[in-house]
């Protein structure tokens, strides 16, 4: 038997917008510790991680490890049918080929209950090492959302750029370029707005700016976005969930073409 | 052409070892291109009103038109071809092409009767029938791709194996062609229908040589055994013997040498003096240049090159193939986008066995989608 309640179902529904355009399915690993995700988008350029830890739920009960085998797209369908202040509760029996989500109005007048199918997905799940990576950049994930929106009208790819006088953003395309540059902010009034950078060495890595985009549908589960780059490595977006989570986004670098 | 019934065989019996791809999720592999499987494709495909476009001279340029486009559709697709042209083709075949000069001779006839009776539609079936890549078809596409900057490697025999060679040593990433026999060759990952046309909207089959030996239970020997009694280019196989009864004999005796003692040749007559040992030699260890000798270079195309060759007498759009030009130099500038799987090793391959439960419920899907690749086809 498993089961996740949480008073606020627009966590989930948050979790949803932030991925469901860039997979169609994914597989939730559920056990003791929580619910997990990992999935790549079909053509293996990105990878989403997902953690919900179990006591950030108001109620978990899961005795045994499932996977869930969802396909995003409806599940992002049920979710649309729960209101804002709703409580929300997944629930699955052991070997079940279903999911049956509820929510509850905040005054218990109202309770409804969807069940959705589960599918057998048979998805590779990558391995990802532990990273010290030599840039870590942190700004506010609505200035990061700008960005990214604003400077992919210039060319499909964006360049980051790390050095210790701050970050830059740039792109170039048929109508010209177009350049971003964060300076690490001074004095700290409030943490949410700040940009803070570390820095062991600079580095300067490219990007598709489309799954940039795909990333920054996360903005509203975080104020906070943290970028982690080094050398020809993937970049790493995440957002927390307070209180309960997180969600990582790796994103492979495009890469000068060797001449062979 | 191509190992009998084994594309239906391994879809019926090893279904996870296919996957169903689009061609943008090929974006930077390198992929070797049986270069006669597609000419022989495009001559047949590429026509307008029914009839092969030709030059002035009325000499045919469907095989010119179908790798300047598809090729930049590959390209433009992030794509980095290889195309393997076949050398002379091994001797065990010439039994093979004896056959088809005879069927020729047969569509001949049928084709002369249809123009008789005036009966288009046949005249346009055997008029397909007829279609033959020449040594000439070869030597303009090579000329062509020379152009394109894409590089080609010709292979000392067959074209399969010289590719199977290079997807085995990993230098490119997969093959790409509609023949089977490139599994009994050993490529580890086999690609069908990549070169068909946008508009068929056909997905890209991939085909896993591990997973299929996985599904189908058996040892790399042991499978082309089996290749060989479905049916191959090579030697005959034994009358009466179908897939299912081939991969249940394979699977309960393991050799062919076994097979033979133990069924009833009186029922099942194996082709007299049958050289399945040389068949079986030949998959193992084929004519191929080694994979470390051949050097694969992609350059930037010869727009001026190309214009002379294509437009004059072969009537190609000088338009259109300036712009072609121009998608491959735009393809060729820039970065090419990284791969996950390039950074992280793949870990884990979740609950196969639940996916094979849930194949058996849609097996009955699967086989209608199989059965439907015939167009484009060489005929038997």
């Amino acid at each position: 038997m498993f089961e996740a309640r949480l008073l606020r179902s627009s966590i989930l529904k948050k979790v949803l917008e932030a991925i469901k355009d860039l997979l169609t399915q994914a597989t939730f690993d559920c056990d003791d510790n929580g619910i997990q995700l990992q999935a790549m988008d079909n053509s293996h350029v990105s990878l989403v991680s997902l953690t919900l830890r179990a006591d950030g739920f108001d109620k978990y009960r899961c005795d045994r490890n499932i996977s869930m085998g969802m396909n995003l797209g409806s599940m992002s369908k049920i979710l649309k049918c729960a209101g804002d202040k709703d409580t929300v509760t997944m629930k699955a029996q052991d070997n079940a080929d279903t999911v049956t989500f509820v929510f509850e109005s905040p005054n218990q007048e109202k309770v409804s209950d969807y069940e959705m199918k589960l599918m057998n997905l048979d998805l590779e799940h990558l391995g990802i090492p532990e990273t010290e990576y030599s840039c870590t950049i942190r700004l506010p994930s609505a200035e990061f959302a700008r960005i990214c929106r604003d400077l992919s009208q210039f060319g499909e790819s964006m360049v980051i750029s790390c050095t210790k006088e701050g970050v830059k953003f740039s792109a170039t395309g048929d109508i010209g370029s177009a350049n971003v540059k964060l300076a690490q902010t001074a004095s700290v009034d409030k943490e949410e707005e700040a940009v803070v950078i570390e820095m062991e060495e600079p580095v300067t890595l490219t990007f598709a700016c489309q799954y940039l985009n795909y990333f920054t549908k996360a903005t509203s589960l975080s104020p906070q976005v943290q970028l982690s780059m080094s050398a020809d490595v993937p970049l790493v977006v995440e957002y927390r969930i307070q209180d309960i989570g997180h969600i990582r986004y790796y994103l492979a670098p495009k890469i000068e073409e060797e001449d062979s | 052409m191509g190992i009998l019934g084994l594309s239906k065989l391994i879809a019926d019996i090893a279904p996870q070892a296919v996957k169903e791809c689009d061609i943008k999720n090929y974006f930077g592999r390198k992929i070797a291109i049986d270069a006669s499987m597609s000419l022989y494709q495009f001559l047949i495909a590429v026509r307008s009103e029914g009839n092969q476009l030709t030059t002035v001279n009325g000499e045919p340029t469907s095989h010119l038109m179908g790798t300047f486009y598809r090729t930049i559709r590959l390209v433009e697709n992030g794509i980095k071809p290889v195309y393997v042209f076949d050398g002379k083709p091994p001797e065990m075949k010439s039994h093979q092409l004896d056959k088809r000069a005879e069927r020729r001779e047969e569509a001949e006839k049928e084709l002369q009767k249809a123009t008789e009776a005036g009966d288009q539609a046949s005249i346009d079936k055997f008029n397909r029938r007829l279609v033959k890549v020449t040594r000439q078809h070869g030597e303009e596409a090579r000329e062509l791709l020379r152009l394109m900057g894409v590089p080609t490697v010709e292979a000392p025999c067959e074209a399969e194996a010289q590719c199977a060679e290079l997807v085995k040593a990993g230098k490119v990433f997969a093959v790409a062609t509609e023949d089977m026999d490139a599994l009994t060759f050993g490529s580890t990952v086999l690609l069908r229908h990549l070169t068909f046309s946008e508009a068929r909207k056909m997905p890209v089959q991939e085909f896993h040589l591990d997973q299929v030996l996985d599904g189908l239970g058996l040892k790399q020997e042991e499978f082309i055994d089996l290749c060989i009694l479905l049916g191959c280019d090579y030697c005959g196989s034994i009358r009466g013997v179908g897939p299912k009864r081939a991969i249940d004999l394979i699977r309960q005796h393991r050799s062919l040498e076994q097979v033979l003692k133990n069924i009833d040749t009186a029922k099942y007559q194996p082709p007299e003096d049958w050289s399945y040992q040389d068949a079986r030699r030949l998959f193992l260890t084929p004519e191929v240049a080694k994979a470390d000798d051949v050097q694969l270079k992609w350059s930037d195309p010869d727009e001026e090159g190309l214009v002379k060759f294509l437009c004059g007498d072969r009537q190609f759009s000088e338009e259109r193939v300036r712009n072609g030009a121009k998608k491959l130099m735009k393809a060729r500038s820039g970065t090419t986008q990284g791969r996950l799987d390039g950074f992280f090793k793949v870990t884990t391959t979740p609950n196969p066995k639940r996916k094979a439960d849930d194949d058996k419920k849609n097996a009955a899907n699967k086989k209608a989608k199989s059965g439907g690749g015939g167009r484009g086809r060489k005929p038997k």
